[in-house]
C-alpha cells in the first residue's frame, strides 16, 4: 500500500539510523539536515555536478538524486566516513599530498567516486581517471592535481 | 529544486507492480536517475511512485545463441562489466559505458533509459538497432513490441500508464556480423548530440547482407536510417561505400532536434560522422569474426 | 631582511617561496569546512523566490493568499510589500538605474524575483511557489544591445530615457595622428561571449534580526564583510553599527561573490517580518537565471596601426557591452581594462571607445579577469592578424614589440603603470618548454595525414590589487567618493609564544590561511605550524577589501609586514630591556631574540611571558600585551586627472604571462583535443608555488571554458536557456589538458617580498592561445575565429567538402 511517510533503516558511516521521512525527501537532505553529515554539498541539485556524491553499498551514487526512501536497508559512506580514529584514508592522504583542493566544495564527491574508481580498478591509466572523474565538476582546480592525487593514492594502495 | 510530494509504495514482483500501476495515478521509479531529477525540477509530477528496485526476477541476462533478453531492472553499470555480455552484444556494453557518469550508471537500468526515451537516450538506438523487443506486462499479461513500434514520440513510448516495461530483447549479430555504438557529444562526454548504432551481417563473398541502422538525437525519438539499409544489401563494405550510406542515412531526417548546443544542421552533420564510423567498426568487427 | 642598523631578523627555512603544504586543505578533505549552507540555527527558516517567466512585464497584480495559507509557511513578500522592511539596494554607478531584491512594478529580466517565500523547510517554500499567482502584462523584450541601441526601442529603464546608460571615448595620445601616418591599419571585428562564474557553490545568506536590540547578524558567502557591507544598511533598514557579517568559508566565487545585497536583502527582508533567523541559498537554477554575476558581452570594432616592419603603433578599440537590466558596478569590467590595454607591448597610444547598453537580461558583475581577460583576447586576435597579413611568424611580431626589461617601472598611455617585468624571458621560456620547432614538425606530418594540429601563442598582462579608482573615473569630472581599498591583519602572540593571526576576509578556495602563516613565518623567524588564524566579523572587523583582483597575496604581505614590524619593535624593546643589551646588538631568528656573540637569548615564549604576566618585567610605562594590527593601504596609487586624460596609476603592481597551446582540431565533428599546453607566468615573488601553479591551472580551464564552450545564451524572447549545468557546460577532466607551469620571478619594486597577484593570470591568457591554436590548426581551410566560444558548427562548417 501506498504512503505518505516512511520510517527509512539506514546505516550511514557505520552508525545504525532510524529516520522518519516524507516520501520526496532526497538522500542528501536527509544526510545533512536530519543526520548533521553536512560534509556532503549540493551544487546543482540535478545530479549532473557530482559534488553530491556518496557511496551506498559500495557503489556511488548522487546523494541528490536518491530519495531517502532508496536508501532503505543501506550502507552509506559520506567523506566524514571515511577517515578513523587511526587518520585520514588513504585517498584523503593523497589528496593532501597532491594539494587537490583549492575551496573544497567539490572534494566530498570527488573522494567517493577516486574511492570507488581505484576499488573496480586499482591502477587506471590517467584517461581512465579523466574519464571516471568525468561527472565530477571542479570549477577551481583544473583537474591536474585531483588527477595526480588519484594516480598516488593508486600507487600508494600497491 | 525540491520535488512536490507524492505517496510512495515498494513492490517485490511484477504483479504486485501491475496491481500497484492500475488506475494509472502511479509511475515506476527504478534507477531514479531520470525521474527523480524531473521531480525535482519540477518539470514533471507524480501522484504515486512505485518502487521497482525489490523486484529482483526483474534483474537478469540471459545470453542465448540467437537473443539476449536483459531484465528492465538491470543496472547500466552491470552491463558495462558483463563480459560475456561484452562478447555478445559489444555495441551494447559499448553504448553503456557512454551513458553519463559512474554514479549514473551504477542506479541507473536500461528499462528505465528506454522508457525514458529521450531523443539522446543511448540504449535506443542500439535496441532499434538490433531487431529489439520490448516486453511490456500489464493487467491482461504480458506483450511484446517491436522496438519500431515501441517509441512513438518525444519521450513518448507505446507503454500504457498501467504496464511496465519487464524485459528488453536483442537479436545477437550472426557469424559474419559485427555491431558498433558511436556518438559525438559537445566535450569528451556528456549527452550526445547525435549517436549512431550500426549492425551489420556480411555474405560469404564479404558484401553487406543485412543493415540495420539506429540514430539519436536526430529525431524526437530514436529512429531507424531506413534507406541507408535498403542501399547497403549487396555493396562492398569499403570506405566509400560506407561514407556514401552514412550520407543516405541522415539524407531524409526531417524533424531533427535543434537546442543551445547543436542546430539541426549541425546535427545532421554529426549524425553522419557517427554513422560511418558507427559502421566502419562494425564492418571492422564483422571481417574479424 | 637586513638592514645595517637597529635588530635583525633571520630564520633558517626560506618560508617564502615554499611549498607549504596549505593549512587548508585537513579540514577540505574531511569534509568538517563550514560553507552557509551548513548552518544551523535555531528556528531556521527557509526562503525560495517565485521568478518571473518573462524578461520584460509589468507586474499587474500577484496573489499570495494560498500560499499563505500553506501550513509551514511563515510569510510572503512581494516586491512593494517588502518595501516596508527594505530598501533599494546600493549600486556603484552614478546613473540613476534603481534595482530592488525584489521587482516593483515591473520585471526587466527572464528569472527576475517577483515574491519570496519563507518556510520551515525548502521543500514547503517551493509548494508555496507553485500556490502563486502572477498577472503579468508583457513588454516589448530589448534581446540584446543591438536591440537596446535601436530607434524606438522598448526602455529597459524608463527615468533614463533610453538604453545606451553610458558612452565615452577615452582617448590617451594622438591616436588619430598616429593611424594616419601608419603604414598599415589590421581590423577585425570580435565577439567575446557573455559567461558566467558559475562557481560550485550557489550564493546564499543567513539572516537574524533581533528587533529588541535592532541588530541583524549575516551569515553570507558575500565578500563585503569589512570593506563595504555597511553600504547594505539602507537596503537592511539597520543602522550599519548594528550590522554584523560573519565571515564564512566559500565554495569558489571567482568575482561572483563581491556584493550579494540581493540574496542578503531577500533573506534579511523575511527574517524581519518572521521574527525569525531565514536562509536563502540559491539552487543552481537561482544561480544561472539571477545571481548578477555575468560578465562582458561585448562586440568590438578593433584597429592596430603599425609600420610595415611590424613595429606597433597605435591601437582604437570600439566596444558595445550588453550590460543586462541593471548596472551595479558602472563600467568597472571597461574601466579595469585600461590598466593594461596595451598589453606586453611598446604602443603608444590607444582610444577605448565604450558604449554600456541595458537590455532585458540578468545583469554583470565582475568575473576572473575582470574586463581585462577580454581585451587580452582583442589584443592578441590583432596581433596574430597582423601576423597573418603581414606574413610573419606570429612570435617574432611579439618579440618585435615587446617592452623591454629596461623599461620599467613603465608607464602605459592610459596612466597606469607596470611595475616590473621581462617579458622576452617569459616568452622565451616558454617556447623553450613547448619544444615550439618539434610541434611545427609535427603539424606539418600531420596535415599531410589529413590532421589537424595547431598552435597558438599568447603574450598577455595580468595586472593585480586593484584600487578604488576603477569602479568610478569613468565619471569624468567627478570627485572621488571612494579611493580606499585596504587590506588589515591582526597579530598577537600569546603569553606561551604562539601567534594568533586574525583575518577579516572570507576564504574563497584561495590560499589566505597559508600564505599568512608563511608570511608571518618570514617576518618573524617562527615556523608557520605555529600560527593559528582565525577571521572576524565585522563587528570586530578591521578595513579589508577581500579577495578578488588578485590581490590577497600582495595586500596580506604588507599588512603582515606592517604588523609584525610593530610587533618587533615591542619584542626588540623588552629583549633589550631584560637582557640589558643594546638593539644593535639583537637578532630574532628561528623565533629566539638573542644578543650577538653571546649565549644571551629569550624566545618568543618568554617575552610572550613577560608581556602578558610579568608587568614588573617590562620597560617603564610599555603596555601590557602583545598585539599589533597593520592596516596597509595599496602600496603606489595615484588619482586620475579631472579629464582622465591620465587615469593615474590604478593598477601598477603588473604580472604577465605567456601561453604556448597545441592542440589537434577534429575537422568533421569539431572537437578540439590538447595536445600541449605550457604557460610561463611573472607573478613576482612567490610565496607559495604549488598554491599558485593551482590557481593558474585552474583559471587556464576556466579560460578553456570561455574559448569552447561557455555562454549564457538568451533567446529572442528573452528566455535564459542555459539556466543548468546541462546547458551552461563546465569543462571536465577529459576536456582540460596538463598544464606545465613555470615561473619566472621579475620582484615588483613597490609590495613586501616583491610580490604581486596571480589568481586572475590563467583565465586571462588561456583564451587567445587556445583560439590562435584552433585557427592554426585550421589554416588549410582559411580559418579566421572572430568569436567565441569556438562553435562546433564553425568548424564543421569550415572544413565541410563543397
Amino acid at each position: 500500500m501506498d504512503t505518505d511517510f516512511a520510517v527509512v533503516e539506514l546505516t550511514v558511516n557505520g552508525i545504525g539510523h532510524r529516520v522518519g521521512v516524507e516520501p520526496r525527501r532526497l538522500l542528501v537532505d536527509v544526510l545533512r539536515e536530519d543526520l548533521g553529515l553536512t560534509g556532503t554539498n549540493v551544487g546543482c541539485g540535478q545530479g549532473v555536478c557530482g559534488s553530491c556524491t556518496v557511496l551506498v553499498d559500495g557503489a556511488s551514487a548522487r546523494s541528490c538524486l536518491m530519495l531517502a526512501v532508496q536508501a532503505h536497508g543501506a550502507d552509506v559512506v559520506t567523506v566524514e566516513g571515511m577517515a578513523t580514529a587511526a587518520g585520514v584514508h588513504p585517498v584523503q592522504q593523497a589528496f593532501l599530498d597532491a594539494q587537490a583542493q583549492q575551496c573544497g566544495f567539490c572534494t566530498p564527491g570527488f573522494l567517493a567516486t577516486t574511492v570507488e574508481l581505484l576499488d573496480r580498478n586499482a591502477k587506471p591509466s590517467e584517461a581512465e581517471i579523466r574519464a571516471a572523474l568525468a561527472g565530477n565538476t571542479c570549477r577551481c582546480t583544473g583537474y591536474q592535481h585531483i588527477v595526480d592525487a588519484v594516480v598516488r593514492a593508486s600507487e600508494a594502495a600497491s | 529544486m525540491k520535488p512536490a510530494p507524492f505517496r510512495y509504495q515498494r513492490t517485490t514482483t511484477v504483479d504486485e507492480t501491475v496491481a500497484a500501476l492500475a488506475g494509472g495515478r502511479a509511475r515506476v521509479l527504478a534507477g531514479g536517475q531520470s525521474l527523480v531529477a524531473e521531480l525535482c525540477a519540477r518539470t514533471t509530477s507524480a501522484e504515486v511512485l512505485v518502487d521497482i528496485a525489490g523486484v529482483t526476477e526483474l534483474d537478469h541476462v540471459a545470453v542465448d545463441a540467437d537473443v539476449v533478453r536483459i531484465g528492465a531492472l538491470r543496472r547500466i553499470a552491470a552491463l558495462e562489466d558483463d563480459a560475456e555480455l561484452a562478447a555478445a552484444l559489444p555495441a551494447l556494453v559499448e553504448c553503456a559505458g557512454r551513458i553519463a557518469h559512474p554514479a549514473v550508471r551504477n542506479r541507473g537500468t536500461i528499462g528505465g533509459n528506454v522508457a525514458h526515451a529521450d531523443p539522446a537516450s543511448a540504449v535506443p538506438p542500439v535496441l532499434l538497432a538490433h531487431d529489439g523487443e520490448v516486453v511490456l506486462t500489464g493487467p491482461g499479461g504480458a506483450r511484446v513490441l517491436a522496438a519500431d513500434a515501441f517509441f512513438t514520440g518525444l519521450r513518448t513510448t507505446a507503454c500504457g500508464p498501467d504496464e511496465l516495461v519487464t524485459e528488453l530483447r536483442f537479436r545477437r549479430p550472426g557469424p559474419r556480423g559485427g555491431a558498433a555504438f558511436h556518438e559525438v557529444s559537445r566535450r569528451a562526454r556528456g549527452w550526445g548530440l547525435a549517436g549512431a548504432c550500426a549492425v551489420v551481417e556480411l555474405d560469404e563473398g564479404g558484401r553487406i547482407a543485412e543493415l540495420r541502422i539506429g540514430l539519436l538525437g536526430l529525431a524526437p525519438t530514436a529512429v531507424r536510417a531506413e534507406r541507408a539499409e535498403g542501399a547497403a544489401v549487396g555493396r562492398a563494405p569499403e570506405a566509400e561505400a560506407i561514407a556514401a550510406l552514412a550520407a543516405d542515412a541522415v539524407a531524409d531526417l526531417d524533424d531533427i532536434p535543434g537546442d543551445v548546443h547543436a542546430s539541426p544542421a549541425l546535427r545532421r552533420s554529426l549524425g553522419r560522422v557517427a554513422v560511418r564510423r558507427a559502421l566502419a567498426e562494425a564492418v571492422r568487427r564483422a571481417e574479424g569474426s | 631582511m637586513t638592514t645595517t642598523t637597529g635588530p635583525t631578523t633571520g630564520h633558517s627555512t626560506a618560508w617564502v617561496g615554499a611549498d607549504l603544504p596549505r593549512k587548508e586543505d585537513p579540514a577540505l578533505v574531511r569534509g568538517s569546512i563550514a560553507y552557509v549552507d551548513d548552518l544551523r540555527l535555531p528556528g531556521l527558516l527557509h526562503a525560495a523566490v517565485l521568478r518571473s517567466p518573462h524578461a520584460h512585464a509589468r507586474i499587474v497584480a500577484i496573489d499570495t493568499t494560498a500560499a499563505k495559507a500553506l501550513p509551514g509557511v511563515h510569510a510572503v513578500l512581494t516586491g512593494p510589500e517588502s518595501l516596508e522592511v527594505i530598501g533599494p539596494l546600493a549600486r556603484f554607478c552614478a546613473e540613476e538605474v534603481v534595482e530592488h531584491a525584489i521587482a516593483v512594478e515591473k520585471v526587466r529580466y527572464f528569472g527576475e524575483a517577483v515574491a519570496v517565500v519563507a518556510a520551515e523547510s525548502r521543500y514547503i517554500a517551493e509548494d508555496a511557489l507553485a500556490l502563486i499567482t502572477v498577472e503579468y502584462a508583457p513588454l516589448p523584450v530589448v534581446a540584446d544591445a543591438e536591440a537596446g541601441m535601436a530607434e524606438g526601442a522598448a526602455l529597459v529603464h524608463e527615468n533614463l530615457g533610453s538604453n545606451v546608460v553610458y558612452q565615452h571615448a577615452f582617448t590617451f595620445g594622438d591616436v588619430d595622428a598616429e593611424f594616419a601616418a601608419a603604414d598599415r591599419v589590421v581590423r577585425r571585428e570580435l565577439r567575446w561571449p557573455r559567461a558566467t562564474a558559475a562557481p560550485l557553490e550557489t550564493n546564499g545568506a543567513v539572516v537574524r534580526f533581533d528587533a529588541a536590540s535592532g541588530r541583524m547578524d549575516v551569515w553570507s558567502n558575500t565578500n563585503l564583510l569589512n570593506f563595504g557591507a555597511w553600504v547594505m544598511s539602507a537596503t537592511l533598514g539597520v543602522a550599519p553599527h548594528m550590522l554584523n557579517f560573519h565571515p564564512l568559508s566559500v565554495g569558489g566565487s571567482f568575482g561572483s561573490k563581491h556584493f550579494l545585497a540581493k540574496q542578503i536583502g531577500i533573506a534579511g527582508a523575511l527574517a524581519k517580518v518572521t521574527g525569525r533567523p531565514v536562509k536563502f541559498m540559491e539552487d543552481r537554477a537561482d544561480n544561472l537565471l539571477a545571481s548578477d554575476a555575468q560578465a562582458p558581452d561585448r562586440a568590438h570594432v578593433a584597429e592596430l596601426a603599425l609600420d610595415a616592419d611590424g613595429t606597433f603603433r597605435s591601437l582604437r578599440i570600439k566596444v558595445v557591452d550588453d550590460y543586462g537590466a541593471y548596472f551595479l558596478l558602472a563600467i568597472a569590467g571597461n574601466t579595469n581594462p585600461l590598466s593594461q590595454i596595451v598589453g606586453p607591448y611598446r604602443i603608444g597610444s590607444v582610444t577605448y571607445d565604450v558604449t554600456a547598453v541595458l537590455t532585458n537580461k540578468n545583469q554583470q558583475g565582475v568575473l576572473r579577469g575582470a574586463g581585462s581577460d577580454v581585451t587580452n583576447w582583442v589584443l592578441e586576435r590583432l596581433v596574430d592578424a597582423a601576423a597573418d597579413e603581414l606574413g610573419v611568424d606570429p612570435v617574432e611580431l611579439r618579440q618585435r614589440n615587446l617592452i623591454p626589461p629596461d623599461a620599467f617601472p613603465y608607464k602605459i598611455p592610459t596612466g597606469n603603470f607596470y611595475d616590473s617585468g621581462d617579458y622576452p624571458a617569459v616568452l622565451a621560456r616558454a617556447l623553450e618548454l613547448a619544444d615550439l620547432d618539434r610541434w611545427r614538425a609535427e603539424q606539418e606530418r600531420a596535415r599531410a595525414e589529413g590532421r589537424y594540429i595547431g598552435i597558438g601563442v599568447a603574450c598577455a598582462q595580468q595586472r593585480s590589487t586593484y584600487y578604488a579608482s576603477e569602479f568610478w573615473f569613468h565619471n569624468i569630472g567627478a570627485p572621488a567618493p571612494f579611493t580606499t581599498t585596504a587590506e588589515s591583519v591582526r597579530m598577537r602572540i600569546g603569553p606561551t609564544g604562539g601567534i594568533t593571526a586574525t583575518l577579516f576576509a572570507p576564504f574563497w578556495g584561495n590560499s589566505q590561511e597559508t600564505v599568512t602563516a608563511q608570511l608571518i613565518a618570514a617576518e618573524l623567524g617562527v615556523d608557520p605550524a605555529e600560527v593559528a588564524i582565525d577571521l572576524a566579523p565585522t563587528m570586530h572587523g578591521l578595513p579589508s577589501a577581500g579577495p578578488g583582483g588578485s590581490r590577497m597575496t600582495v595586500m596580506l604581505s604588507g599588512a603582515v609586514a606592517g604588523a609584525s614590524k610593530k610587533l618587533k619593535d615591542k619584542i626588540f624593546e623588552i629583549a633589550a630591556h631584560q637582557l640589558e643589551a643594546s638593539l644593535d646588538d639583537l637578532e630574532l631568528r628561528d623565533g629566539v631574540v638573542s644578543v650577538q656573540g653571546t649565549d644571551a637569548s629569550m624566545s618568543l615564549a618568554d617575552i610572550g611571558m613577560a608581556a602578558y604576566w610579568q608587568k614588573a618585567s617590562l620597560p617603564d610605562g610599555m603596555e601590557s600585551g602583545l598585539e599589533a594590527s597593520f592596516t596597509y593601504d595599496p602600496p603606489f596609487f595615484t588619482l586620475p586627472n579631472a579629464d582622465r586624460t591620465d587615469l593615474g596609476a590604478f593598477y601598477p603592481i603588473v604580472g604577465h604571462g605567456c601561453h604556448v597551446v597545441v592542440v589537434e582540431v577534429d575537422p568533421e565533428t569539431g572537437q578540439v583535443e590538447f595536445l600541449k599546453y605550457v604557460a610561463v607566468h611573472d607573478h613576482g615573488t612567490v610565496v607559495n608555488p604549488r598554491s599558485l601553479e593551482g590557481q593558474v591551472r585552474g583559471g587556464i580551464a576556466q579560460g578553456i571554458g570561455v574559448a569552447l564552450y561557455e555562454r549564457v545564451a538568451y533567446d529572442a524572447e528573452g528566455r535564459n536557456l542555459t539556466a543548468s549545468y546541462d546547458e551552461y557546460l563546465l569543462p571536465g577532466a577529459p576536456d582540460v589538458p596538463r598544464v606545465e607551469v613555470a615561473f619566472l620571478q621579475t620582484p615588483s619594486p613597490w609590495t613586501a617580498h616583491g610580490v604581486k597577484g596571480g589568481g586572475e593570470g590563467g583565465r586571462m591568457i588561456a583564451p587567445p592561445a587556445v583560439t590562435r591554436a584552433v585557427e592554426d590548426a585550421l589554416a588549410p581551410f582559411g580559418a579566421r575565429i572572430d568569436e567565441l566560444p569556438i562553435a562546433m558548427e564553425t568548424i564543421v562548417g569550415l572544413c565541410a567538402p563543397s
